[in-house]
């Protein structure tokens, strides 16, 4: 079986090559968020899934629950991966696209985990050095997660620098353990 | 081992105390799904091939598959209790196992980890287990002799230190027995041992070493242990762990001895590994690297120069080679050495030892095919006396198999053919010999200078062995100078002929055998 990712991956670089010719990078992305958070809704995740629904019924749906929101090429879009009966790798799609996005606007996410709500000035300093460590832009995003007891975990893409006490705490009962 | 409770608290302050806080970056990635060991992982984007993957609960993976969207790796040890969605990270680390001199004497898992309950082992260094091997300016050809003590070995497949040669047969053909007899005969010979169990029974592994103990050869020997019920992935690694405990010897000017028991089973491990990671399977259902796998492997044995130890040891280890000798085993079905396994690994070492069931059966142990067992580097390494004295053994038993089977359809035979008939029985039955009771080079010379000189002629053929133990007797007791001579020079001077040729005449007429 073919991974996820490995679907997703041509439709996202497709779309987001056609969108980069129509200059409508922003507009798709918000299309595509709309829509996965629609295809991810259990009850329309039966519906897609249930092989008694004829493909034109699916695609009316669909379209009509979003209509007022999409363009032209993202009802083709649909009408393809329902052809293609690839409509629940949507999700997986608007995240590559986003990453595709992110990457040609030089943006990057960082998901900063604090034990207590920093104040501005923390987190646009934080920013400012990661910025300096990716030499990329960097979008912050901060969460509340107590669990971490104080310091802070960053994570950006698949690197992870974890200066939070647990981790510390994690680190010396294992170097305690060995 | 006891600790006293302060012991134990000074020892935590320690580690607190030089518990370093600096904040951690690493490359994370999630388990996407465990099956047999393998584990998938999205994620993980700077991590290197063989790197070491962390998982929780200390336990540790080898990524294997690096594909586009996902990690291949094999988790070393335990894998119940890794689940889908677990994180995992990269440690920036190629797997590496302690060496060192003090490692031997111990039995130890693929990762050099102590599996005796003899306690930690306090080595001092760690090193990778995957390594590239010597290259051609690095190496020097292959001139001294590893003395197996078995007169079959020793003069008709003579084995040199720093070459591969292959012990290939049936099962229950004595592939063993042949491989633990030579580490046993390496006692006081200057020679550092390893022996690494492949898949095989945890019983056998503990017979083995109980044997080893029992004939004072644990001293120099270290025993790396993955056994049948160890994942495949230990028993993948195990012998390339054992390599590098190996080469520890090699690269510091000494020699040292490995024994792979048996290569087939490490390729049906890695089989399994590689079919599991969803590699192509091809002959056999092995995947295309099997070759490279042992290639690899036996090419990091070696003799290398005197040069090559100077450099690696920055001048401490000056005018002296080291070398590792392999002794590969691989086990064939039904005598099959056409099979993919086997032909590879014929191809890759330097000669084999050729073991039959047939001859086993007819109680002719160690069961050694005279006719198509080689050497193809040893003969430039064997012992001058042996060399001198050996050299017939081999001609004469081969001749001997082929006349032996036209001499079946003869009613009559000539006298000559009746003669060299009767030299191949002799020289079959002298080259019998019992498990764990290596010869000694000069005592080897007496059997083989006896045997030539024609003074097992007149014995009938079922004594020829009690008489060559009572010869050997009789010379350790009544011409222990000129034994002790010939073991030390290596060589026969014709003076000590005469005198060897005197003692086998005054012993014959004693008629006490």
């Amino acid at each position: 079986m073919a991974e996820i990712s490995t679907i997703a991956r041509p439709y996202a670089s497709a779309l987001f090559s056609l969108a980069k010719e129509k200059k409508c990078l922003a507009g798709w992305s918000k299309m595509l968020g709309l829509l996965s958070v629609v295809v991810s809704d259990p009850q329309a995740k039966a519906f897609i899934s249930n092989s008694k629904i004829l493909d034109s019924e699916r695609e009316k749906v669909i379209l009509e629950l979003c209509k007022s929101n999409i363009d032209k090429n993202i009802e083709n879009l649909i009408k393809l991966l329902i052809e293609n009966k690839r409509l629940l790798v949507l999700p997986e799609i608007a995240k590559f696209y986003e990453e595709l996005k992110d990457a040609d606007e030089g943006v990057v996410e960082a998901h900063i985990i604090m034990a207590e709500k920093p104040t501005k000035k923390i987190v646009d300093d934080l920013i400012k050095s990661l910025e300096k460590r990716f030499n990329k832009k960097i979008e912050g995003k901060v969460e509340i997660n107590k669990s971490i007891l104080g310091g802070t975990k960053i994570i950006v893409g698949d690197t992870v620098i974890d200066a939070s006490v647990r981790g510390q705490l994690d680190n010396l009962a294992y170097t305690l353990k060995a | 081992m006891q600790l006293s409770t302060s012991e134990i608290s000074e020892l935590i302050k320690n580690r607190i105390k030089d518990f370093s806080s600096s904040s951690e970056a690493r490359t994370q990635g999630t388990v996407v799904s465990v099956t047999d060991g393998i584990v998938r992982i999205h994620g993980l984007s700077n991590v290197m091939s063989g790197e070491m993957i962390e998982f929780p609960g200390n336990t540790f993976g080898l990524a294997l598959n690096l594909e586009r969207d996902s990690v291949g790796a094999v988790v070393l040890g335990d894998y119940e209790h890794i689940t889908e969605g677990d994180t995992c990270k990269c440690t920036g680390k190629i797997l590496e196992v302690p060496v060192g001199p003090e490692l031997l004497g111990r039995v130890v898992d693929a990762l050099g980890m102590p599996i005796d309950g003899k306690g930690p082992i306090k080595t001092k260094l760690t090193d990778k287990i995957e390594k590239v091997a010597p290259g051609v300016i690095d190496r020097q050809s292959v001139s001294q002799p590893v003395q197996t003590g078995l007169k079959s070995v020793d003069s008709m497949v003579p084995i040199g230190r720093g070459q591969r040669e292959l012990i290939i047969g049936d099962r229950q053909t004595g592939k063993t027995a042949v491989a633990v007899d030579a580490i046993i005969n390496q006692k006081g010979q200057d020679m550092k041992c390893v022996y690494v169990a492949i898949g095989q029974k945890a019983s056998t592994i503990m017979n083995v070493v109980k044997k080893l103990e029992e004939n004072g050869a644990m001293e120099y020997t270290t025993v790396v242990s993955a056994s049948a019920s160890d994942s495949a992935a230990l028993q993948f690694l195990a012998p390339y762990a054992g390599c590098t405990m190996g080469e520890f010897y090699r690269d510091r000017g000494e020699d040292a001895l490995i024994v792979y028991d048996d290569l087939t089973k490490q390729a049906i491990a890695y089989r399994q590994i590689s079919l599991l990671l969803r590699r192509p399977p091809g002959r056999e259902a092995y995947p295309g690297d099997v070759f490279y796998i042992h290639s690899r492997l036996l090419e990091r044995a070696a003799r290398v120069n005197a040069e090559y130890v100077d450099k690696f040891t920055k001048g401490k280890v000056k005018g002296k080679t080291g070398s590792l000798t392999a002794l590969p085993v691989i086990e064939t079905a039904a005598g099959d050495v056409s099979a993919f396994v086997p032909t590879n690994v014929i191809s890759i070492t330097d000669g084999q030892i050729f073991l039959e069931s047939d001859l086993f059966n007819a109680g002719i142990r160690p069961a050694i095919n005279a006719g198509i067992s080689v050497s193809r580097v040893g003969g430039a390494a064997q012992t001058k006396v042996i060399k001198k004295l050996g050299g017939g053994v081999r001609l004469a038993l081969a001749q001997y198999r082929e006349l032996a089977a036209f001499a079946q359809f003869a009613s009559d035979l000539d006298e000559a053919t009746r003669k060299q008939l009767d030299r191949g029985r002799m020289f079959t039955e002298l080259m019998k010999q019992a498990q764990y009771a290596p010869l000694s080079v000069s005592n080897m010379a007496v059997t083989l200078l006896t045997a030539n000189n024609g003074y097992f002629d007149d014995v009938p053929t079922e004594k020829v062995l009690a008489f060559e133990s009572a010869l050997h007797g009789f010379m350790s007791s009544k011409y222990k100078k000129v034994m002790d001579d010939i073991e030390s020079s290596l060589e026969l001077s014709e003076e000590n002929e005469k005198k060897v040729v005197k003692a086998i005449e005054d012993f014959k007429a004693t008629n006490t055998y």
